[in-house]
């Protein structure tokens, strides 16, 4: 018999969780069909489809989806997960909540493949079972795919921690091949934290690889994936009120506390990649430069959209290293004349 | 202590209310303004939703009039809005306003009666003491939020027909006044024919057979004149009659579980949209069809610029609902940059699409028309209509 194939949209959260999933699909007996990495025609698709005020991941998911739709007309299934809430505390995004909503109107679309989580109601188990329903599968053997991948997933993210760049252990994925972290290169003497979201940060296309552009200035980088568990445990209480309550904007804020107090000397600065209308970072980046502010560390927000072009993010990109290097100088100068005086 | 919240059109009438009772005198922000506004966008992130910059905006004014104590709604996800509160006292902070104290009020379920115990925190005395007050102080609150809601409906609907131009706005800023000073129970038991009997004397011209257009979007936009341009008089003083069920009792009695017509919408959206995802979405698309199915010529959905909730509501609606249900529909999302000529404009132009199409529908035969339909609407509203037949 032949396998039914699913094809998943590489936007959004395939960044985070691209292993779980095609880890329990796999063992659900599935054929998953990726689409390519983002490039210039699924943008202008994307953008085509959702107006103006979308976010650009939005717009990117949806040229992924119409891609997935034109180059496989066989799919049985497109998988489109509506993630609502994977901690007790926490959502995601509005956009997330309603993501198979928008997608299923969309013109000549296969059936979703609805992989619902909302721990608020009922236990991530519980949706896989519902996920291997639609798929024709018994619960025990839905729940089997659903311990396997997430053994699978919790090695990958262990992974990371180890230090695995993101894009590099999704690629190990993809190709089947066991984790093993790439050979150490020499250690820059600038560190920079990027934050911002999974979809923002490795999509190479619609940030215009500007990771490589750090790396061909000599500067190492750090993504919130490659932080220690402990740095995650308590909750973020904005201003000794609120809780704050967006999943994924609470780690950024976990990590930014970090760095703000025990964390301060392990960093130079931090880039926050921002997507155009975007709700919640319009919100959170503003607490973050303030609190940048504050402790004086160099803080740099690019806001990306469909129009971003090169030469101003690598202006920006470099100004903002040559400020930081400045200011190393500076004070290495400093630490040097403070050390001769000793000597006399 | 000197309290003070943002007002949100007209439903500062209910706060203050609801404070002043509890023994607190009310500092009233200035109403909306461009002075206002500015400060805001000034001091606001640039792309965070547009009521973020006018209600910081009011709270400035409020302060600098001598206000000590904030007290704002939020709540806990999923949208924006739960983080103006902690975000807005960040600025203000920053901004030099360091003097003052914010109380967070949550509205994230009103069933779990945690809005009780910050009521008795913004009246500063020990719980057992205030209990009448505490009781007078909600009872009058959601009497005048309900009273609020009756004459923004009656006021929907008569402008559409008034003689003078004018008439109508006249009365309802009567009328927010005399609400606003009713404080005793009799009063505040008989406002509902005060309202009755000043809207009974407007000069109107019942002959008129005005459209009807449904509206609805994100709370504050649709409740602050200021920031919508005061879309609802222009549509008014067009000709049109306005169904609008978005209120700040709607939105309060929804958060007691015990909004019936909203569960209704809910119903209707559900194959659409099967869950609140925050903002009015859900309803948005829920009244869309309602107003569809009950004929109305058209729907207007306001929203502040890259709102994620209505957003999706719009997507949806343009994706899939206007080809199933061919409800004319316009949108209109707002921000600090909005202007009043391109706007003028655009309304005038859906007007005129709206009567088009209904003099063609009159040509085929009518199927469901709203002048037949008398159950439509809340129990005011049919009353509003009646009124306007008998006078
Ligand atoms: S979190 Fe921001 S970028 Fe992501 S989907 Fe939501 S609005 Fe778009
Ligand atoms: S519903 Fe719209 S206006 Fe309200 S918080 Fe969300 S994005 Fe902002």
């Amino acid at each position: 018999m032949n396998k039914l194939k699913v094809g998943i949209p590489r936007a959004l959260h395939f960044y985070r969780y691209f292993p779980f999933w095609k880890k329990i699909l796999e063992e659900m007996d599935v054929e998953i069909v990726l689409s390519p990495l983002t490039n210039k025609k699924i943008v202008e698709k994307g953008v085509q489809q959702g107006f103006g005020e979308l976010c650009i991941p939005m717009k990117i998911y949806y040229g992924h989806v119409l891609n997935l739709i034109t180059n496989h007309q066989d799919l049985d299934f497109i998988f489109v997960p509506r993630y609502i809430a994977e901690v007790k505390d926490a959502y995601f995004c509005p956009k997330f909540l309603s993501l198979p909503d928008v997608i299923k109107i969309l013109p000549n679309i296969p059936k979703i493949l609805n992989f619902e989580v909302n721990v608020k109601e009922f236990p991530i188990s519980y949706s896989a079972v519902e996920l291997g329903k639609q798929l024709g599968l018994s619960r025990s053997r839905s729940l089997e795919a659903y311990n396997r991948a997430k053994n699978y997933y919790n090695q990958y993210l262990s992974f990371l921690k180890e230090g695995a760049p993101v894009n590099y252990a999704l690629r190990l994925v993809n190709r089947n091949i066991p984790f093993k972290l790439p050979k150490q290169k020499t250690q820059n003497d600038i560190r920079l934290l990027l934050l911002g979201h999974g979809y923002n940060l490795f999509d190479t296309f619609i940030n215009l690889d500007f990771q490589k552009k750090l790396s061909d200035r000599q500067v190492d980088v750090l993504t919130i994936e490659n932080m220690p568990e402990s740095v995650f445990k308590t909750p973020v209480i904005v201003n000794n009120k609120l809780r704050n309550y967006w999943r994924h904007e609470e780690e950024i804020m976990q990590a930014i506390r970090y760095f703000l107090t025990e964390g301060r000397n392990e960093i130079d600065g931090v880039i926050f990649l921002i997507s155009f209308a975007c709700g919640p970072d319009s919100l959170i980046s503003e607490l973050i430069m303030r609190d940048m502010k504050v402790v004086g560390l160099p803080y740099l927000a690019i806001i990306m959209d469909e129009h971003s072009g090169e030469a101003g993010m690598l202006t920006r990109i470099e100004s903002f290293v040559d400020m930081i290097k400045r200011k190393k100088k500076k004070i290495e100068l400093k630490f040097q004349q403070e050390k001769s005086k000793i000597k006399v | 202590m000197r309290a003070t919240f943002p007002r949100m059109g007209t439903s500062w009438v209910a706060f203050k209310t609801l404070i002043e009772n509890l023994g607190v005198e009310v500092v009233l922000p200035e109403p909306a303004n461009r002075e206002l506004v500015k400060f805001g966008v000034k001091h606001s992130p640039e792309f965070v939703c547009f009521p973020f910059k006018p209600t910081l905006g009011e709270l400035k004014s409020a302060l600098d009039k001598g206000a000590d104590t904030i007290i704002m709604a939020i709540d806990c996800g999923p949208c924006r809005f739960g983080f103006y509160a902690s975000v807005q006292e960040r600025i203000l902070r920053d901004a030099g306003y360091d003097k003052f104290r914010l109380i967070p009020l949550d509205q994230a379920d009103l069933l779990n009666f945690q809005w009780v115990q910050t009521l008795f925190k913004i009246s500063g005395k020990s719980s057992f003491s205030l209990y009448p007050k505490f009781v007078k102080s909600v009872l009058y609150f959601l009497k005048k939020a309900k009273y609020l809601e009756d004459i923004q409906t009656a006021e929907g609907i008569f402008r559409a027909y008034e003689r003078n131009q004018g008439d109508t706005t006249k009365i309802v800023n009567s009328l927010l006044h005399k609400l606003d000073e009713t404080n005793t129970n009799k009063g505040l038991r008989e406002f509902r024919s005060v309202i009755k009997n000043d809207f009974e004397h407007l000069d109107i011209d019942k002959t008129r057979k005005p459209l009807k257009v449904g509206l609805a979007g994100e709370i504050y936009i649709s409740l602050e004149p200021y920031v919508n341009l005061d879309i609802r008089r222009k549509l008014g003083e067009m000709g049109v009659e306005i169904y609008q069920c978005l209120s700040l009792w709607d939105w309060i009695a929804h958060k007691f579980h015990l909004n019936y017509h909203r569960k209704w919408l809910e119903h209707l959206a559900k194959p659409y949209m099967p869950m609140d995802i925050g903002g009015e979405c859900v309803w948005v698309i829920g009244q869309y069809i309602d107003n569809a199915k009950a004929g109305f010529d058209g729907f207007v959905h306001s929203y502040p610029f890259t709102c994620m909730p209505e957003v999706t509501a719009r997507t949806i609606i343009t994706n899939k609902l206007k080809g199933i249900y061919d409800l004319p529909i316009i949108y209109f999302s707002f921000d600090e940059q909005s202007g009043i000529e391109g706007f003028r404009t655009r309304l005038e132009a859906f007007v005129d699409l709206m009567r088009g199409r209904r003099t063609k529908k009159k040509n085929e035969t009518i199927k469901s028309s709203i002048h037949s339909n008398n159950n439509y609407g809340s129990h005011f509203y049919q009353e509003c209509l009646k009124l306007v037949q008998q006078s």
